[in-house]
């Protein structure tokens, strides 16, 4: 038995790290070294390959609606109103810019208030740019071990571990 | 004169106004809606006519939809809300959603008021994009600062080398380091990357080029001076070996430095002190000294250019850069890394380079190094409009530097005492045949002779 859920699932972070880019490599397979700044928000939609809960022959396959959100300065109710609903969220970092992994609470905070339960997932990008990302990583793991998250590292541009994190997501999303 | 209706100067607002809305009743059906509202969605009118068929944005937000048709909310606003249109281009709207009375008590329908904010959202976008992009560069930098290793790139053995020797000798801060290579072998690149992969690579990193510094300033540029020192002294200021304290500083074209200020040069690398011109207070440093040059320092100090004992004292650790003609495939390696940032810079969308193209490249002897590579790649990207660059494309300098097999070749100077140029031959073709296992073609090759004339020699010293 199989049925179709969507869930909606919004790309977080500050701009630059690649939010826009890993949304394109997941749904198009694509690419673009250009960087084009979002504005406002991005809406796509991708479905996962079935997933198997747990032992059982039943099996769940999710549409997600990914919210691929713009750079957010300052909270109000407007950013509410694209939180709100969300089901999960990818937490977005630049490895080549350890600035972006300090100011992850501005966002985080109201979303997670907007959305208690919802599911996170941190995500260290651009890891084709680093070659020993030691120090990255350690930061991000602690981050990720604050809020009992898992992390992943990608690179939107070479395509790793990006169709990972979002069955990853797909995971936590079935165990829930 | 005759009065328009008043729903004929509504539709005409609303399509000035790039504006349409919809309505949707309790089942969240469509209703309707106004004449432009497919036209202003870029959508096509359909037999689904649900409120997620229009607005897949509003998945997620049932509670709040639920909300408003039970009249306990009075909005839900969206704000540039981006879409791609059939044509490929991004459109962005606003969307408001309103319950709208009905006649019944607690009855209402939805009412979804769209508006086209493409124009405005555009001009917004290019801002925000150069706002972005000087902050993108200015952490690119920072990080090019920091990663200055990780830009050494290739896989040949040498380059291994210095990788090898980058990790070993980065964190001892004493020992002074001589950097050599041909120009534009990328010296300031490891000088950069000794630093910023030491633990004190938060300290000063200072690069003084000793040959463009004139003679008479570089002292008081490296040592710094008191006021009053000299003519136009007015205020004291600081050295640039007193700014890399506790840090790094690189001497650059060592070999050009005044013989005058050599001798204090290794007075400061022996006492990790110094004297600021006009002042007797000596100052303590605690730094690390690289120094580079392009010329052969022990030639110059047999041609008393360079002092002897300096040269000792800073060549306690000796790394010698290889030319770009000696690392093999990395030079494409090399070429594709200057090809992917300039398509970057200038917005091409050139994939590669062509198979002749690559073997030109590999041909060429690169007397400039990677700085002429750079160069040779930027001007191909500038002029290339196809997908991949093409030989004619790079256009290579007439200048060219002799191979090691050339330098080799000219070394072989006729000895004091003569030769035997019969056993002169017969060696050198043994060596050849040697050196290409036993090929014949390559080793005519190599001595620059036909293949008949090789075969001839082998039989005349019977090499068979």
């Amino acid at each position: 038995m199989q049925r179709v859920i969507s869930r909606k699932v919004c790309m977080l972070g500050t701009f630059g790290v690649g939010k826009t880019s890993l949304v394109r490599r997941f749904v198009y397979n694509r690419f673009d070294e250009k960087y084009l700044s979002t504005i406002g928000v991005q809406i796509s939609q991708k479905q996962l390959p079935p997933l198997q809960k747990g032992d059982s022959d039943e099996f769940v396959q999710y549409k997600f609606i990914l919210w691929d959100l713009a750079h957010i300065e300052k909270f109000d109710s407007m950013i509410k109103n694209y939180f709100r609903g969300a089901h999960g969220a990818f937490v977005v970092f630049d490895l080549t810019r350890p600035d972006t992994l300090q100011t992850y609470s501005s966002f985080l905070d109201p979303f997670l208030q907007t959305n208690p339960n919802s599911k996170i997932i941190f995500i260290g990008n651009k890891i084709d740019l680093i070659e020993s990302p030691d120090e990255e990583l350690q930061q991000l793991e602690k981050i990720a071990a604050c809020f009992k998250a898992p992390f992943f590292t990608t690179s939107a541009k070479t395509g790793e571990n990006v169709e990972k994190m979002f069955i990853k997501m797909g995971g936590i999303f079935i165990e829930d | 004169m005759k009065i328009k209706s008043s729903e004929q100067i509504f539709e005409k607002i609303m399509r000035e106004q790039h504006i349409a809305f919809a309505l949707f009743n309790q089942d969240l059906t469509l209703e309707s809606c106004s004449s432009n509202f497919y036209k202003v969605l870029d959508v096509e009118e359909s037999e689904d006519n649900v409120l997620w068929t229009f607005f897949p944005e509003l998945i997620g937000n049932e509670e709040c939809i639920d909300s408003l048709l039970g009249g306990n909310q009075r909005r839900l606003h969206l704000e540039q809300i981006s879409r791609f249109k059939e044509s490929g281009d991004l459109s962005y709207y606003n969307l408001t959603l309103s319950p709208l009375k009905n006649s019944g008590k607690n009855d209402y329908s939805l009412i979804c008021i769209v508006s086209d904010v493409t124009s405005k959202t555009l001009l917004q976008q290019q801002l925000q994009q150069q706002r972005n992009d000087i902050e993108l560069l200015r952490a690119s930098l920072i990080h090019y600062h920091q990663h200055g290793t990780y830009k050494i790139i290739g896989k040949s053995r040498k380059i291994r080398e210095i990788r090898n020797f980058i990790d070993k000798i980065s964190n001892i801060r004493n020992t002074t380091i001589l950097i050599q290579g041909e120009s534009g072998t990328g010296k300031n690149l490891v000088a950069r990357g000794l630093h910023y992969s030491s633990i004190f690579k938060d300290k000063p990193f200072i690069e003084v080029n000793c040959a463009a510094i004139p003679e008479n300033l570089l002292e008081a540029e490296l040592f710094g001076y008191e006021k009053g020192a000299f003519t136009n002294a007015v205020q004291s200021k600081r050295g640039l070996i007193e700014e890399a304290d506790e840090g790094t500083i690189f001497l650059d074209e060592i070999s050009e430095m005044p013989f005058s200020l050599q001798a204090k040069l290794l007075s400061v690398i022996e006492t990790k002190s110094f004297r600021r011109l006009g002042s007797t207070q000596l100052h303590h440093v605690k730094l690390r000294i690289i120094a580079a040059t392009n010329r052969d320092l022990k030639k110059a100090v047999e041609n008393k250019e360079f002092r002897q004992d300096l040269y000792f004292r800073i060549n306690v650790v000796m790394l010698e850069l290889p030319p770009l003609r000696d690392l093999d495939d990395d030079i494409l390696e090399i070429a594709d890394l200057f090809l992917q940032s300039f398509v970057y810079d200038f917005g091409k969308k050139i994939k590669g380079f062509s198979k002749e193209a690559k073997e030109k490249l590999m041909a060429y002897n690169w007397p400039g190094n990677v700085r002429e590579l750079r160069n040779v790649i930027e001007r191909a990207v500038i002029f290339t409009e196809n997908d991949f660059i093409q030989p004619e494309n790079i256009i290579l300098s007439e200048f060219q530097t002799p191979t090691s097999s050339q330098k080799e070749h000219d070394a072989l100077d006729l000895p004091a005492n003569g030769l035997s140029l019969y056993e002169m031959e017969k060696r050198m073709i043994t060596q050849a045949l040697e050196r290409s296992n036993y090929n014949q073609t390559k080793a005519a090759n190599l001595l620059g002779i036909s293949l008949d004339t090789l075969r001839y020699r082998i039989k005349k010293y019977k090499l068979e």
